[in-house]
């Protein structure tokens, strides 16, 4: 082997024996294993292993107008200390506007306003005084939403017994979800449809002609009851106590009320409830949960142990649901399923098992078909060609990459392309050798003028590729890093790994002609 | 071997420049054709682009006319259909806000899951996600386009670029005809196969563009026309094999790789062979378009 380099037989060597030892991993393919070489294999994407893909989106909106009645509130509070009339209040998207009786004293409502709230622009037109939210504000916003939501998705998601979840941020106001082995994701969708935004408020019991005519007065709300809409109760606006001060709740069974939900609360909630309902014995509170009352019994007594039952018609279900919710704690804002792509682990391995047919199938075709054309050169390029097999086998696992099933295709693909460079090479040396060259020599011009080809129209590929990484989504992604790393592939297997195998053969056979 | 190497066509002499009119009016043709189909008769957008609900559910008591009866007086805009074989039916329903998804699913499963043997797999796509995936998936095709432009502008001369890019936009334009024309599922994987075609595409006419530049060196008085036809030869064989060795592993994707996968290993059988094609008659005669000497001024 004097005509190929010692360090390049070196370099040929060691990348193809580690691509076999490492492509041991996936091929062997063990569940859950503690070994360091093992752990080496190629994760297989939900599309293959079957599971659940969510994408949620923060409804941040909601939070903006929640803003806007806070701020509402506000101006009226302060119009009706300096007594002027509100006419008429309108809300946009991103800013309300209060029309006033007169203009005399908006100024001053404006400073006043402006106190309490600095991230809002205020603007005065006449009688008509505007407050706009700017960029900033609902920018902070809509992040501390994002981050709370995703705590809170991620608490609720371990609750239920999801085994290795994966749950990130994905852009502005987006939560990423992804479940292996959840074939159904109903009940996690069940579990993340609640904002469980739990509040308790004191009933009004004595104003009957406001909630006749269904218009709360300042300061009241008119909330309706879960399980019959013609029931509505007039309640405080302002809770006495809410679900952030809860430390404990679980399902819980009472043989008079059925199914119910136990909770306790903290230090601060303890005397929040102790304080509400010593002041209030006789009167009913509302248990509110995401804007309608589950229960509203009368207080006894006062409750200062800071711990309590929540009943309704419950079923067990149910009430464990609602217990998690309730620890998990509360959704700053409603979360909405904007994708949803759920695989069965039969379709997944029904999948995996296709792809494995297509690849040795295309495989040993392309080989079958390489012989045939080349001769011996061509049972060259095939060992080639199943080296860089295992070589994409092993980079996939090394990497930690997920295999999807574009990226099967991916791989096959690549079996077809990946003898591009071998016969640019092959069709060189041919017609080296048809110009009446040394075989030697021909071998040598044909690998050297094919190699800036090779180049040229590997990285092409390439960068389409990449673009696909880029802009592609979940199962592309795997399809671009499977081409991706095919071509790489490929190209060592013919410019390093053919070229090895071909100066071998020239040596041992020292033919002088050859049949290609 | 066998004689079958014959099939390869070596030291070949086709005079491909002569014929390069018929195949540019033929190609002019399909391509008014193609760009005459997604224009009026659209690509078959999937929910990935077009959002919606899709259920595949495998079913041993029933068919599809069954479950057509059973879904379509609830639903306004239901289709079904069978995928692969007469057990595997998908089930596809267009809904416009997200929050009527969730029900969908559910009320599809609720109302036929008497008949059903397995619920293989459920997908829903947003109108958000849609669109905003239509975007990404139309940017990344630009953007590649650009790129692969830019690269070979580097590597080449500009008029090498311009060529390959005007035979890369009618394999794409090509090959989107054939899925509008045949009504394929247009998905996600239909991008990353248009992509794909663009680097292969782009692959087969530099190949036969690096010979002619090497050629342009070698043979420095030789007619243009000849000189790009004994590139095109040089390279013939080359760009024949690779053709046939992908569309081998396509073919073995396109028939064994499953139902999900079909539409991408078809497309891409389109893609490969009009790239062949292409790289022939129409990124070769573009050239002509442009002096490569100052002597052929005169």
């Amino acid at each position: 082997m004097k005509n190929y380099p010692l360090w390049k037989s070196l370099i040929v060597f060691l990348v193809i024996s580690s691509g076999i030892i490492f492509s041991i991993p996936s091929i062997l393919y063990q569940e859950d294993t503690e070994n360091w070489f093992l752990e080496n294999k190629i994760n297989l994407g939900l599309d293959l292993q079957g599971g659940s893909y969510l994408l949620l989106e923060v409804q941040s909106d909601v939070l903006f107008k929640e803003e806007l009645e806070n701020i509402s509130d506000s101006i009226r509070l302060i119009s009706r200390n300096f007594q002027i009339n509100l006419t008429d209040i309108n809300i946009q998207d991103d800013q309300i506007s209060f029309r006033f009786m007169n203009s005399l004293k908006l100024e001053d409502i404006r400073k006043e306003f402006m106190r309490n709230y600095n991230n809002v622009n205020v603007v005065i037109n006449n009688n008509i005084l505007k407050v706009i939210i700017n960029d900033n504000f609902k920018k902070s916003i809509r992040e501390s939403a994002l981050k709370q939501s995703l705590e809170i998705v991620r608490k609720r998601i371990d609750e239920s017994g999801t085994k290795e979840p994966l749950i990130q941020r994905s852009g502005k106001n987006r939560i990423l979800l992804q479940l292996p082995g959840v074939k159904d994701p109903e009940r996690i969708k069940e579990l993340l449809g609640k904002t469980a935004k739990l509040t308790f408020h004191m009933v009004d019991d004595e104003d009957q002609t406001s909630l006749q005519s269904n218009k709360a007065p300042f300061g009241k709300l008119i909330v309706t009851d879960f399980y019959d809409s013609s029931t509505k109760y007039l309640v405080e606006k302002k809770s006495r106590v809410g679900g952030e001060n809860l430390i404990d709740a679980k399902g819980s069974f009472d043989p008079q009320q059925g199914h119910a939900v136990s909770f306790r609360f903290d230090t601060t909630g303890a005397q929040k409830f102790g304080k509400a309902t010593s002041e209030n014995v006789g009167k009913r509170f509302a248990v509110i949960l995401d804007g309608v009352v589950i229960t509203a019994p009368v207080i006894n007594s006062a409750i200062t142990g800071g711990s309590g039952i929540i009943t309704g018609n419950f079923t067990s279900q149910e009430a464990a649901d609602l217990a998690v919710l309730l620890r998990a704690g509360a959704l700053p804002a409603p979360l909405e399923i904007i994708e949803e792509r759920s695989v069965g682990a039969s379709l997944g391995s029904d999948s995996i098992d296709a792809g494995k047919i297509a690849s040795i199938i295309g495989m040993i075709f392309v080989c079958i078909f390489m012989i045939l054309i080349y001769g011996i050169f061509g049972i060259l390029a095939s060992i080639s060609l199943i080296i860089n097999l295992f070589i994409i086998i092993a980079l996939l696992g090394i990497i930690g990459a997920t295999l999807t099933l574009p990226g099967i295709a991916g791989i096959v693909l690549t079996i077809g392309i990946a003898v591009d460079a071998n016969v640019l090479i092959f069709e060189r040396i041919k017609e080296e050798f048809s110009k009446k060259t040394k075989t030697l020599s021909a071998i040598k011009n044909g690998f050297d003028k094919a190699m800036s080809t090779i180049l040229d129209a590997n990285i092409t590929t390439l960068i389409a590729s990449l673009l696909l990484f880029v802009f592609g989504s979940g199962p592309i992604k795997g399809f671009s890093i499977t081409l991706s790393l095919g071509i790489f592939a490929s190209m060592f297997s013919a410019i390093m790994f053919t070229n090895f195998l071909v100066y071998l053969w020239y040596s041992f056979s020292k033919k002088k002609e050859i049949n290609l | 071997m066998f004689g079958l190497n014959k099939i390869i066509p070596t030291n070949s002499n086709y005079d491909f420049m002569k014929l390069k009119n018929y195949f540019i009016y033929l190609s002019i043709f399909l391509i008014v054709i193609s760009i005459f189909l997604l224009s009026f008769r659209g690509l078959n957008l999937g929910i990935d682009f077009k959002g919606g609900t899709l259920v595949e559910i495998t079913t041993k008591t029933s068919d599809i006319g069954e479950l057509r009866s059973i879904l379509s007086p609830h639903f306004n805009d239901v289709s079904l259909q069978e995928f692969g074989n007469s057990q595997t039916i998908i089930i596809r329903l267009q809904n416009n806000s997200n929050e009527e998804s969730i029900e969908t699913i559910n009320k599809v499963k609720d109302l036929i899951s008497n008949k059903v043997e397995e619920f293989r797999r459920s997908e829903f796509v947003g109108p958000t996600i849609s669109s905003e995936l239509l975007w990404k998936g139309l940017q990344a095709i630009s953007f590649a386009l650009i790129a692969i432009l830019f690269y070979i502008w580097l590597r080449f001369e500009w008029q090498f670029g311009f060529g390959a890019v005007v035979a890369l936009t009618h394999d794409v334009l090509f090959t989107l005809g054939v899925l509008s024309l045949l009504k394929i599922d247009f998905s996600l994987a239909s991008i990353a196969a248009i992509l794909t075609i663009c680097g292969y595409s782009i692959n087969d006419s530099v190949v036969v563009y690096d010979r002619i530049r090497e050629n342009l060196r070698k043979y420095k008085k030789l007619d243009m026309k000849e000189l790009f036809n004994i590139s095109i030869n040089n390279t013939l064989s080359r760009t024949v094999m690779t053709s046939l060795t992908t569309l081998i592993a396509l073919f073995s994707l396109y028939f064994l790789g499953g139902e999900v996968i079909r539409p991408f290993a078809f497309a891409m059988v389109i893609g490969v062979i009009v790239g062949t094609y292409s790289s022939i008659f129409i990124a070769v005669p573009t050239l002509l378009l442009f002096k490569f000497r100052p002597q052929d001024d005169e």
